[in-house]
Formats: structure tokens, sequence, C-alpha cells
């Protein structure tokens, strides 16, 4: 496999490209460094732990005093209190939508009315998270800022 | 659960609809049950009455929590039934109710539930348009 690197203008996105003729463990493992660069979670799932990029998680939410990480498909419980998460995710695309989850903005697809004056986030996955009213303002504020 | 501020806002917003609402209201019924009524400028003042004494089962919508759909359609039906109540005795009051034969006070009554259909159908649409607006937001950030 060769390997080429070519320097951007600052208004183009920076984007890792693997080109392939297959997609074999050893290009998931070049991925999964990529994205694990970005950050990683801890998380349990069925007695296992992993390691979570935080770019593949989709929202955080808080149930009873414990924490579920929610990726595309899997749901992963984390010891992390969700105040700590969001202090760790505040410098990513994470915001807090309701007094338990927190919600990555580059996964969600749009922004539809709920009811009560609420908003609901619509997913990449299909899921749907609730987006209170007292968290809109801050909402506005993450979006106006733009991505760090 | 919303800021004491965004309230007042909503607040705000809910009197001048239901105010109009209720003005085209009035309107309609007079139109239909009493057209040979003639009122001077006080009659002005009825909408904007009946506007605020409508605002004040708002208040069973506030909570420092943040409520369940289930407890929000709990307390809408609850406030819907506040206002038929308080907007019967205001009625009573400047004895619109009083002198109304039984099908003006039932159509009074279902006037009532009209507007607050309407004013939600009202709020709904902002909140649809609020909504777009973040969608938009949303995809200029995800660039």
């Amino acid at each position: 496999m060769n390997v080429r690197v070519r320097k951007i203008g600052n208004q183009l996105e920076e984007v890792v490209e693997v080109q392939c003729y297959e997609v074999t463990e050893e290009v998931r493992e070049i991925v999964h460094f990529v994205k694990s660069r970005q950050g990683q979670l801890t998380g349990n799932m069925d007695g296992r732990q992993y390691e979570i990029a935080v770019m593949d998680i989709y929202y955080i939410e808080a149930i009873d005093n414990r924490a579920f990480i929610y990726c595309a498909k899997d749901v992963y419980e984390t010891k992390e209190k969700l105040y700590a998460l969001e202090g760790e995710l505040e410098d990513k695309s994470f915001l807090r939508v309701s007094k338990s989850t927190l919600l990555n903005l580059m996964k969600v697809t749009a922004i539809k009315p709920g009811f009560n004056s609420r908003f609901i986030a619509v997913l990449q996955n299909g899921e749907e998270v609730i987006i209170s009213r007292k968290y809109v303002p801050a909402l506005k504020e993450k979006l106006a800022g733009g991505k760090k | 659960m919303m800021s004491g501020k965004d309230f007042l806002k909503q607040l705000i917003t809910s009197f001048f609809v239901v105010v109009t609402l209720v003005s085209i209201a009035i309107a309609i019924l007079g139109c239909v049950f009493r057209p040979e009524q003639r009122f001077g400028y006080e009659a002005f003042f009825a909408p904007v009455l009946y506007g605020l004494l409508s605002m004040i089962p708002v208040a069973i919508m506030y909570s420092k929590k943040e409520l369940t759909v289930k407890q929000l359609y709990i307390r809408k039906v609850l406030q819907l039934f506040s206002i038929e109540v308080i907007l019967y005795l205001g009625g009573y009051g400047i004895e619109n109710i009083k002198t109304a034969s039984k099908s003006q006070t039932v159509a009074f009554g279902i006037s009532i539930v009209i507007v607050y259909v309407l004013a939600d159908v009202i709020s709904g649409i902002i909140n649809a348009n609020d909504a777009k607006k973040l969608t938009k937001m949303l995809q200029q950030y995800q660039k």
C-alpha cells in the first residue's frame, strides 16, 4: 500500500481516505487507528470492555445514575458521570440537549419540531433525541460558533 | 423545563395570538347570534380582557422539572378546562353569557376550544419555522 500526504488550504476539510480493492482487516485497523486519534471512551457491553471512538458516538444518556453510550447500533455502559463526559467532550461536537443527554451534533441529520415547544434531533441511524427548550440557546450558540 | 425568560417570551407571544383569535371569534359569534347589536368603543377591550383571563391557566404548563409527554397532555387538558371555567365566569361577569341563549352559550364554549387549538397550531407553525432555521445552521456547522 502506497502512502501519500498532500497539503491543502484551510478552506478545505481534512480527510483521511483509504483507497483499497477490498476492505480487509488491515484497512479496518487503519480506520480504527485514525478514529481513535480523535479521542476514545471506554464502555462495557455484555461483560466485555471496549474502546469507543468518539466520532462513532451518537449520543450519551444518563438513566438512573448510569450513563450509556449510544453508537449506530450498539449501546455501551460507562462508569463515567454525564457531567464529567460533558467536560471531556465540550471541545468536540458534543452538546447537552437535555438534563440527561449529550448529543453528537455531527450525527444529526435534521431538527424537527416536537410537542410543547421542544425540538427533536433526527440521527443518522433513524433514532430521535429530544432537545429541551432550555438548551436551545446553547445549541444555537454552538452551531453559530462553528465546528472545532 | 424552560427558563423564566423563555417562558415569559412565550407567554407574551401566546397573549397576542389569543387576543387576535378571540377578536375573530367574537366577530363571528356576534354576526351569527347578535347581528343587530351595536357597541361603544369599550367593546374593543373585550378581546384583551378575554386574552388576559386565558393567560392565567398558562401557569399550569410551567414546571421546574422536565415533563414527560403524558404529563404534558394531562396538563394541557387541565389548562383547557381551566380556561373554559375562567372565561365562562368572565363572560357571565360582563353579562355576555347571562343574557345568552342555550345555543349561544354552547357556541361560546366551542369557540374557546377552537381558539385554544388554533393558538396551539400557530405556536406549532412558529416552532416548525425555528426547527427549519436550526437545521440550516446545523448543516452549515457540519461542513
